[in-house]
């Protein structure tokens, strides 16, 4: 589990420590560099390590996983608040996993632009009309040819 | 809250089959049946888990295909990306989690979770390609459901062991007094070697030195004094009330 919790004391002879209702969440990161096809960029909890990654991936959302890498990532305490205090950014793991089966992970584009038709007399669209308009005064002259105001007539 | 509980039916229903739906081509024949059996029970995506809960099942020993089967799970349906908002139905209730039974609380933690971790990837995302997040407040709801769904396991976890040991606690441990005077409840530890060969634990005083003990006795009396002081506060107003106030007055 991620918070402040004392796993039990292993020793050779005891059985396998399972964990139900892990409290680790995963999150899926673009790769900030160029990385190979079959990895997988993910930030993880501190407390867990490669094999926690790997059994997780594998049983909760089934993805065969050939390896797995982890880096502590330091973030800056230096910058300032307000009143002068030095501000930490909170440090966080990075996991990189390949996967088997010669699969492959292309991070996917969330954000696509969407062209959004408006409902006939809807607020929205009235808003953009008005938005549109302002837009358009503000634009110069185009008879004029690129010529600013500063030139009179 | 009949309309809330019937909203969020419906959208975990839709929701439901969509997904089950686009993953039907690759699940196995009978979890799909199973799942569809399974739908009336929870209210929330219980058919999700019937095939996640299965060993993982790539049999094929050459996939060359680009897979996103178990990562899609990381990212919401393809048809909310871009959306400015996105529905999404009320937080599970202490009072609705305390009717399920072990089985479904524990395959709704799960989904709780995939939902969350799906929930933080596109937060990240967002933040980096620096446009608002849709919907932020799914997450807070999630972390509320899970939550919830953790006290109500925990009840039924100290109810079981009351019943059956008679221990109030899981963890054992005691009271006692640090080396500032303080109170408090020590929890015990697991160690591999006993207490008088553990050197740090041994450095680690659990008594008050004499010098201390009358530091002790000022802050309990200290406390004490406005523990009275708050009493009479108290007492003092209630009397100021009687007499602008009086019974008779308020009888009549």
């Amino acid at each position: 589990m991620a918070k402040r919790i004392i796993y039990p004391l292993y020793q050779l002879g005891n059985p396998q420590l399972r964990i139900f209702r892990p409290t680790f969440n995963l999150t899926l990161v673009r790769p900030g560099k160029e990385q190979p096809p079959e990895t997988v960029q993910f930030r993880i909890p501190m407390e867990m390590t490669k094999f926690d990654v790997r059994n997780y991936l594998e049983k909760i959302y089934s993805v065969p996983v050939a390896a797995v890498r982890t880096r502590i990532q330091y973030c800056t305490n230096k910058k300032r608040n307000h009143s002068n205090q030095r501000v930490k950014r909170p440090d966080y793991k990075v996991a990189y996993v390949q996967l088997a089966q010669q699969q492959t992970f292309q991070f996917p584009d969330i954000f696509p632009e969407k062209d959004k038709q408006h409902e006939e007399g809807s607020v929205e669209e009235m808003q953009e009309k008005f938005m549109e308009d302002e837009r358009q005064r503000q634009k110069s002259d185009p008879r004029r040819g690129g010529v600013t105001e500063w030139f009179g007539l | 809250m009949s309309a809330a509980v019937t909203s969020r039916l419906t959208a975990a229903v839709c929701r439901q089959f969509q997904r089950v739906v686009t993953v039907s081509s690759y699940a196995q024949p009978q979890s799909a049946t199973q799942a569809f059996s399974k739908l009336h029970l929870c209210q929330r995506s219980q058919t999700y888990d019937s095939w996640w809960f299965r060993s993982s099942v790539n049999n094929r020993a050459l996939h060359t295909s680009c897979v996103r089967r178990g990562l899609e799970e990381f990212f919401d349906l393809p048809e909310n990306w871009g959306e400015q908002t996105v529905k999404s139905g009320a937080p599970w209730t202490a009072k609705q989690l305390r009717v399920k039974s072990n089985e479904d609380l524990h395959k709704l933690w799960y989904v709780l979770l995939k939902e969350k971790n799906m929930l933080l990837t596109l937060e990240q995302e967002a933040k980096r390609q620096r446009l608002p997040m849709p919907s932020p407040e799914r997450l807070k709801k999630v972390e509320r459901s899970m939550k919830r769904l953790d006290t109500v396991v925990t009840e039924r976890e100290d109810a079981l062991r009351l019943l059956q040991t008679g221990q109030e606690r899981g963890r054992p441990g005691e009271w006692r007094r640090n080396v500032f005077g303080k109170t408090f409840w020590y929890r015990f530890k697991e160690h591999p070697i006993p207490w008088y060969l553990n050197s740090r634990y041994k450095r680690r005083r659990f008594f008050e030195p004499s010098h201390v003990a009358p530091y002790t006795r000022l802050s309990l009396e200290k406390y004490l004094r406005s523990k009275i002081r708050k009493e009479k506060r108290e007492k003092r107003s209630q009397e100021r009330l009687a007499t602008i106030f009086p019974k008779k007055t308020a009888l009549a």
